[in-house]
């Protein structure tokens, strides 16, 4: 079940209730059960699957507790993400690699037919993947300890709120919790709920509300002029932002109502004045990820390149990025933009620092304002390529963009919706950048706290899409 | 080597790679302290570190490191 299903109003208050019922030696199996049970809801058969690459993690970093030495250890620490990474390579890459092969052999004269495979993607195993892959490295690095408990590592990587599209969260933050299980504390389960309504917000109000316009855009662009796609291409981060920073405080909420605390993936991105501060702002727990398992073995590896070393990790880091993100060229293509530009940004670092010290640039507001909107665009960009399916749509978009002129698409009560709430949205998000206050939510008036409350309630039965849009970061 | 002959020597690494002539180097500092100081320059900290005093870190080593008196600590350990 999703997040903003009719069926999860009744699973998630039910769960947290019976939780904080059942006595505390009982959790683990309960949640783990919950888990399973909320997977099963969605894609029962895949359940096998979850629980093969829990086995499969169990298994590999027991056997490296027991290795002797470190090299018997970093064997059994590559044999294990070896064969943890073979689902994901044959649900999501397989395809992708038998039509690249069969159109290269195509292009050069040579027909060849591969085989395909018509499967549903897993649910989730892009996420519960690199988290089974992360702790074995962590066991291996000796960052944590082996889990003796397997029903442990199976809540681990199956715990129903993060277990569809994170945030990716790591074995030294998520063992000692499940270790605890305590019972809620009513803190716990108003600042989760309030991180959940808020969640709701950004995802029925804000997201699927301006989809509903870029999605018309998109969907045709070939009768869509320049201006329409400009407006739909500028839109479309802070859709995605709305979508995963949504669902991201839907799931830590959720979490938090059990006495979790899971790590944020958003912090107010569209303040960035760098791609570099960018990209430790926007699904933080990913770009986490591949900065330890990928950016910086391969940056060590390289570091007696000096800046070579580093522009390399970066790109190798990004295309990854790029790979998880989607099995297309486009998305992988995306990647390495990213790649290309955060290597820009990094051989010009110390200029650039230099230069805003110099003309006392950092705290110039109108300087802020314009690096902020530059890095939006850059990102805006990139994301065309981002989301288009074919590099010949993606192109189209951008030549139109730049030179096809006409009247806007208007969507009336889109454009009014989708404004409103993101004029509330960016309020907020001011507000928090810079301090300014508790917010409404968390003030110290008990009659604030309540009204501010049932005005968002409201506010998002009245104005969200209630008709069941999926999560885009589902597919990944 | 003491602490005071490691920063003689890791002083003027550190002034080199993040371009501010006047730094004191002090245990707390870290790389939340200093804008230059990026994941680009504190590779290139290293590297510089590795080549003056003739050793090699481990990737598990430089990954414990928190701030400069954790580094002069695993050096006064290397170079025993």
């Amino acid at each position: 079940m999703s997040f903003t299903s009719f069926e999860f109003l009744l699973f998630f208050p039910a769960v947290v209730l019976l939780y904080n019922i059942i006595p505390q030696k009982w959790r683990l199996f309960y949640l783990l059960a919950a888990s399973y049970a909320f997977y099963a809801f969605l894609q029962p058969v895949y359940l096998i699957l979850l629980g093969a690459v829990t086995a499969t993690t169990y298994g590999f970093s027991r056997w490296m507790e027991n290795a002797e030495d470190d090299d018997r250890k970093h064997r059994i620490m590559v044999w294990g993400i070896v064969v943890i990474l073979l689902p994901l390579f044959f649900f999501k890459y397989f395809n992708f690699v038998n039509e690249t092969i069969t159109s290269l052999f195509q292009s050069i004269g040579i027909g060849i037919t591969m085989p395909t495979i018509r499967w549903m993607l897993p649910l989730g195993i892009s996420y519960y993947t690199f988290m089974a892959i992360g702790y074995l490295v962590d066991v291996y690095n000796e960052d944590v300890e082996v889990e003796h408990n397997v029903c442990a590592v199976g809540l681990f990587l199956s715990f129903f709120p993060i277990v569809l599209s994170g945030p990716i969260e790591r074995a030294g933050n998520m063992f000692p919790q499940i270790k605890a299980l305590e019972k809620s504390k009513v803190s716990d389960l108003t600042n989760g709920a309030k991180l959940m309504l808020w969640g709701y917000f950004m995802k029925l109000c804000v997201a699927d509300r301006l989809g509903i316009y870029i999605d018309a855009v998109y969907s045709n662009v070939a009768q869509h002029n320049g201006n329409s796609l400009a407006l739909a291409a500028l839109l479309f981060p802070i859709q995605e932002y709305g979508d995963l920073g949504g669902y991201s405080l839907l799931a830590i909420g959720a979490a938090r109502c059990l006495g979790f605390k899971i790590v944020p993936n958003f912090n107010r991105p569209f303040f960035s004045t760098s791609m570099s501060n960018f990209w430790r702002r926007w699904h933080m727990s990913l770009i986490k990820w591949l900065t330890d398992y990928i950016y910086t073995p391969i940056s060590y590896a390289l570091r007696s390149k000096k800046m070579l070393g580093v522009v390399v990790a970066l790109l190798v880091t990004f295309l990854v990025s790029g790979i998880w993100h989607g099995a297309a060229l486009t998305v992988i293509c995306w990647g390495l933009m990213q790649g290309v530009l955060l290597s820009i940004e990094s051989v010009f670092q110390n200029k650039r620092n230099n230069f805003e010290d110099k003309f006392k640039l950092k705290k110039n507001g109108l300087y802020v304002f314009v690096c902020c909107v530059i890095v939006y665009l850059i990102f805006a960009f990139t994301e065309i390529y981002g989301m288009s399916s074919s590099f010949d749509e993606a192109n189209l978009i951008v030549k139109k963009i730049f030179s096809e002129r006409g009247p806007l698409f208007v969507d009336f009560i889109s454009f009014l919706l989708g404004f409103a709430s993101l004029f509330i949205l960016f309020v907020k998000d001011i507000k928090d950048e810079y301090s300014l206050g508790s917010g409404l939510f968390y003030s110290k008036h008990v009659a604030v706290r309540i009204i501010s409350v049932i005005l968002t309630i409201v506010y998002v039965l009245l104005f969200g899409v209630l008709n069941g849009g999926q999560f885009i970061y589902f597919q990944f | 080597m003491n602490k005071n002959e490691i920063l003689e020597k890791l002083t003027p690494i550190f002034r080199k790679e993040l371009e501010m002539n006047d730094l004191v180097l002090t245990d707390e500092l870290s790389a939340n302290d200093i804008d230059n100081w990026t994941s680009l320059t504190h590779m290139l900290i290293m590297t510089k570190i590795e080549e003056t005093f003739n050793i090699t870190f481990k990737l598990k080593e430089l990954k414990k490191l928190q701030n400069v008196g954790d580094m002069v600590t695993i050096l006064e350990e290397k170079t025993k």
